[in-house]
């Protein structure tokens, strides 16, 4: 996965360590064996099956699992479900990952911002992070939500925008610590810039608690656009995705209970997944368990 | 002349014709006409049992002449009265009035722009104080007061001269003829001068949290976001009420509403009522009454005239035809609702039966939109003068049912090299600026034109209601046609049923020619409730199933 | 100590003031950003006209300048007028306050729940380190921590209501019944859902906090002493593990609010959560507003609370 391949780092001599490491972790293990297998059967799946997604027939109402060729029964609509919950995984994890992309960006670069320069800089933005965080972030992503065209891109952008705070304050507070080691130190006797300190010298330093925060925030991310398609602010129909594939299924929980547990069981396997990863980056990274 | 008796489906089009027409006439002035169930109880009982209605909107506004919305008006209808009421059949009744006025018995003069009420002398405030022509006098001068959070304002803005002749007489001048605003006064609900005439500010009353009527139930206590519970009021001057307690329950989400019906939880299903994809289940459903209700609300797909894709009555009639309203009505919705062709409810008395019938026929669509040359471009969606036919279609978020339409309809277009893009919007913004002034492609919507039973709707297809364009009132498909525009102000001046029913007969013939909406279906509503519960009468003509809950009783 | 307290306090009451501002600010940008708005509920109404919606926009002074209707809304705040509903014109307090009632029901009981429970299992983990039971809980709490709860409740409907008919599908309580049995039959479903992620938590919590406490010297001591072990547990170990335990608390604090958002909704539960989404949905601006600046103070103080209880409880820790 790229998130072990990342740290291209000068420290290079714990990166065999930790990869060792990782590779012990059980959990971390069945994690990537978990995503990696829904990932290609969500970029795959919908070429194997006959139907698409969009396909409607009226006739096929509510067809049960394993009814014929559709192997996990139909919608309301007598869409296939196989079909749509394939494409919704690639919403929902094209989502996640996105989400977290963006958010992890954003909060290393106030992170490392707040962190090294410090003074009246650091509190502002910290503050800020503050005031981001006191916000129930459900909050926020709702009301955002409501206000902006919910669209998969929009949807992205707000969970970012409601989860980079958890990263800032990691980033912050491990670049506040190495702030002051020698090598940082000699690098400014040097007379090399700012910029270069913080993103060539201090950043890489940095990376492990970054990168278990990211893992965790895929988890996050895709359980957050769940709860807000589940709501009916997230990513609307006809595009599937996981949380708004269960926005409807509440209804036919009598009578068609497989779309309810059909889609819940794919998010609950992708964000276990990436937690499994995380716990096992965590360990392997030797990233301190109170930060996260 | 009249056997009075709950039992609706006795009455045929001809008595409710009469009723219109004669409605109020000596023969109907008695004190308890709509008070009284079938085979009335004897009215020495006293109250007794409780009754569960179950809503899925929270009733919030208890001042009936504030702003509000439907579910708000089961309340209304329970603990105040009107001048009037309307009747299942149409026909308009006297409540707080001892007759329905018209020209024939000379409360509204002959140039409709005199008008004269006779109340009656028994009522009492829930809190004992004597009901008169000075609370109607307030009630109607609160309404048009600038400063005050009123609901509808048309038909009172035209009032003028508001003069009490005797505790039990009230008269008024029109500024103009008004033949609806008989029928707005079904819905203007009478409020005490001696409580709400003594607040500095209306608005934030201590009655709006705690409201006083006339009515067969008073106020009893409200758990915000639960329920509200009313209690009979025992010296009410009607016959009834029967039941004791009346509790609203507010229950959110339709599915546990229907379950919470089948539980027995709640004994009536109110609005939304149940959702179509439960009517099969619920039929069979032990000590249950379940039955499909005619509402007045009619769904349609709404075009916003002003687009350059919908210019055009070729490609309006197109998309009608590639509607397969049956696939819709069996498929989607378990053939609870049915097909129509107006806006005007199939058991208003103005209902125009002669509509030419829509049929479901892909290739008469594709047919018309070949020969106005709306040719298929290199992506397959049709173009004519660099007009691509495409465009977006919005409802509320939230509906699955309606989702479902869409997403339908969406492929069915598709097929027709017409492409349609869904947009949905939460309610707060779908009805907000987006529908008023028109900022919509087209919109699925269920809408009501009717105000009780009158068949006015110049606020819907006037052409002087176009908002977008400066107007003021809802014409959100921003359609015009000189020849609606003069039969509905004709309309609006005429007070004899049978010549406003070949007017509005018009109206519909045209409007079904113009299409500025393409109509789907009429509405049914699924009403259930618990055996045992008597006395209850749908009425298409209120927004509420509580209207008449005064009437309700428990077999014992 | 007493006056660098005080200083502390001052210090990060002023920092909290700003940081409410600037929450008030952004809540009430995003939200009037968003088109449509409180009227909208009656843009179907047949005899409502647009003229009528004017008037009443003008009547609630939402058709002013965006900024003065902050400063309107922020200057009544400071005087204590947190504003009326613009649904049922109650007062923004009270109606936050009928409903407050419920979600403290629903998240009392899931949290006292899944401090039994969170606390049994972590601290069982710790005795039995490495053991399967150790590592179920570890594998059970990640997976419980990745459930949507809404899911969750789903199916705990589908099972236990549809399927078993044990308990109820919703709400507080039977209308007219309201005893304290009806109350409790109703909380078993939701609070068990709800509770599912704070066990996960707080095991996990527990698990670190029980270890911390078994590697310390007293333990030691009490263990050389031939303290039995189940003494040293009771004694000492829980004693010291649950301290960490009630920072815990302060810091959860906040999700009195979200924390039963989305499992309000799944069972109708009358509470915050629900009020506030039912808000959203009217675009009932002061009540929104209310309950943002609502759970805004509950964050400060909870964490203020946390950072006080560890400053006293702990003096090395440097306030600041």
């Amino acid at each position: 996965m790229t998130v072990i391949a990342a740290p291209a780092t000068p420290t290079r001599w714990w990166h065999s360590r930790a990869v060792s490491r990782f590779t012990r972790h059980h959990l971390a293990l069945v994690g990537i064996a978990m995503i990696s297998l829904l990932v290609l059967a969500c970029v795959l799946g919908p070429y194997t099956l006959p139907y698409d997604t969009l396909q409607i027939d009226l006739r096929a109402r509510f067809a049960p699992p394993l009814s014929g060729q559709h192997y996990l029964g139909t919608d309301p609509l007598g869409r296939d479900l196989a079909a749509r919950l394939l494409m919704a995984g690639r919403i929902s994890l094209l989502v996640g990952f996105s989400a977290m992309l963006l958010s992890t960006l954003i909060g290393t670069l106030v992170g490392v911002t707040a962190g090294y320069r410090g003074g009246w800089v650091g509190v502002a933005l910290m503050r800020t992070v503050d005031g981001f965080l006191s916000y129930p972030s459900i909050f926020l992503v709702l009301a955002l939500a409501a206000t902006l065209r919910p669209s998969p891109v929009m949807i992205t952008v707000i969970i970012a925008v409601t989860s980079w705070m958890e990263t800032a304050r990691i980033v912050e507070a491990e670049v506040r610590s190495l702030r002051e080691r020698e090598f940082v130190q000699a690098a400014r006797m040097v007379g090399l810039s700012g910029k270069h300190i913080m993103f060539r010298e201090i950043l890489p330093n940095a990376m492990g608690p970054i990168i278990v925060a990211a893992s965790l925030a895929v988890a996050r991310a895709i359980l957050l656009e769940a709860y807000i398609s589940f709501l009916g602010y997230g990513i609307q129909p006809p595009l599937p995705s996981w949380g708004n594939m269960l926005n409807g299924a509440q209804q036919y929980l009598a009578s068609a209970p497989w779309l309810a547990i059909i889609p819940g069981a794919a998010i609950t396997i992708a964000v276990t997944s990436f937690n499994f990863i995380g716990d096992g980056l965590r360990d392997a990274l030797d990233v301190r368990d109170d930060h996260i | 002349m009249i056997k009075r008796s709950a039992d609706t489906s006795n009455y045929s089009r001809r008595d409710a014709l009469r009723m219109v027409a004669f409605g109020g006439a000596a023969a109907f002035i008695t004190p308890n006409l709509l008070g009284e169930p079938a085979f009335a109880r004897s009215s020495a009982a006293k109250p007794s049992g409780r009754v569960i209605v179950g809503l899925g909107q929270e009733p919030t506004v208890f001042n009936p002449l504030m702003a509000h919305i439907e579910v708000d008006d089961g309340v209304h209808f329970s603990v105040f009265d009107a001048l009037f009421r309307i009747d299942p059949q149409g026909a308009i009744q006297p409540n707080l009035a001892v007759e329905v006025p018209d020209q024939k018995n000379g409360g509204i003069s002959q140039d409709g722009l005199q008008w004269r009420i006779r109340l009656r002398d028994d009522v009492r405030w829930h809190d004992g104080r004597p009901f008169g022509a000075e609370d109607v006098k307030f009630t109607l001068e609160l309404i048009t007061n600038p400063d005050f959070r009123a609901w509808r304002t048309a038909g009172h803005a035209l009032v003028r001269d508001i003069t009490v002749i005797s505790p039990t007489e009230i008269s008024w001048r029109m500024e103009e003829a008004f033949a609806p605003y008989l029928s707005f006064l079904t819905e203007t609900f009478i409020v005490p001068k001696h409580i709400l005439g003594a607040e500095a500010n209306p608005n934030n009353a201590a009655f709006n949290q705690a409201p006083v009527g006339t009515g067969p139930f008073k106020w009893g206590q409200r758990v915000a976001g639960d329920h509200l519970e009313l209690v009979a009021n025992p010296d009410y001057f009607g016959e009834g009420p029967h039941i004791e307690r009346l509790v609203f329950k507010y229950i959110p989400d339709l599915t546990v509403l229907y379950t919470q019906f089948k539980s027995g939880d709640i004994d009536l299903v109110g609005q939304p009522y149940i959702t179509p994809d439960h009517y099969g289940e619920a039929k069979t459903l032990p000590n249950r009454v379940v039955t499909l209700v005619p509402r007045t609300s009619f769904e349609s797909f709404y075009l916003n005239l002003e687009r350059p894709q919908f210019k055009e009555l070729a490609v309006r009639e197109a998309l009608y035809a590639a509607i397969d309203k049956e696939a819709i009505i069996q498929g989607l919705y378990y053939g609870v609702p049915a097909p129509t062709e107006t806006f005007m409810p199939r058991q208003s008395f103005f209902f125009n039966a002669n509509l030419p019938l829509h049929q479901f026929d892909l290739n008469r669509a594709r047919k018309i939109l070949d020969q106005a040359g709306w040719a298929p471009g290199g992506d397959g969606i049709r173009t004519k003068n660099g007009v691509r036919l495409s465009f977006t279609n919005s409802t509320t978020s939230g509906d699955p049912l309606r989702e479902q339409v869409q997403q339908y309809l969406q492929q069915t277009f598709a097929q027709l090299g017409v492409e349609m893009k869904i947009s949905n919007l939460p309610a707060a913004v779908m009805w907000g600026e987006f529908w008023g002034q028109s900022k919509f492609d087209s919109v699925i919507v269920g809408s009501t034109y009717l105000i009780g039973a009158d068949p006015d709707v110049t606020n819907r297809l006037h052409s002087r209601s176009i908002a977008a364009k400066g107007g003021r009132g809802s014409n959100n498909a921003q359609y015009a046609n000189p020849e609606v525009d003069a039969l509905l102000d004709k309309g609006a001046r005429t007070f004899d049923p049978e010549a406003r029913r070949a007017i509005y007969a018009r109206v519909q013939e045209l409007v079904r020619r113009d299409l500025p909406f393409l109509p789907l279906y009429q509405s049914n509503a699924v009403e259930g409730l618990k055996k045992g519960i008597n006395g209850f009468v749908p009425n298409g003509n209120t927004r509420t199933e509580s209207w008449n809950a005064l009437a309700w009783y428990w077999a014992s | 100590m007493v006056t660098r307290m005080s200083g502390f306090l001052l210090n990060r009451l002023s920092q909290s003031i700003v940081l409410l501002v600037i929450v008030s600010i952004i809540g009430f940008t995003v939200l009037n950003l968003m088109p449509g708005g409180p009227l909208a509920q009656f843009g179907l109404d047949p005899g409502m006209t647009q003229k009528d919606v004017e008037r009443l926009a003008a009547q609630l002074g939402l058709n002013r300048p965006l900024w003065i209707q902050y400063l309107d809304w922020a200057w009544r705040l400071l005087q204590g007028d947190w504003g009326h509903s613009f649904r049922d014109g109650s007062s923004v307090l009270a109606v936050i306050g009928r409903h407050l009632l419920a979600t403290l029901l629903l998240m009392g009981t899931s949290t006292a729940f899944a401090i039994a429970l969170g606390a049994w299992v972590g601290i069982r983990g710790a005795t039995h380190r490495y053991s399967l039971f150790d590592y179920c809980a570890t594998v059970g709490a990640m997976v419980a921590l990745s459930v949507p709860t809404f899911w969750f409740g789903l199916i705990g409907i589908y099972i236990f209501t549809l399927k078993l008919g044990w308990v109820p599908a919703g709400n507080m309580y039977t209308i007219g019944d309201g005893s304290v049995l009806d109350y409790l039959h109703h909380l078993i479903l939701p609070s068990l859902v709800l509770s599912l992620v704070h066990v996960a938590i707080w095991s996990r919590y527990m698990r670190t906090a029980t270890l911390d406490a078994l590697s310390q010297d007293f333990v030691k001591t009490a263990r050389a002493k031939g303290v039995s072990e189940r003494r040293i547990l009771l004694k000492h170990v829980v004693g010291n593990a649950l301290l960490p335990m009630i920072t815990l608390a302060g810091m959860q604090l906040p999700s009195i609010l979200t924390g039963a958002l989305v499992t309000e909704t799944v069972f109708t539960w009358p509470g915050m959560g629900r009020l506030f989404l039912d808000s959203l949905g009217y675009s009932d601006y002061p009540v929104v507003m209310g309950l943002l600046i609502f759970s805004a103070i509950l964050v400060v103080l909870g964490n203020l609370i946390a950072d006080i209880i560890i400053a006293t409880v702990d003096p090395r820790i440097r306030l600041g």
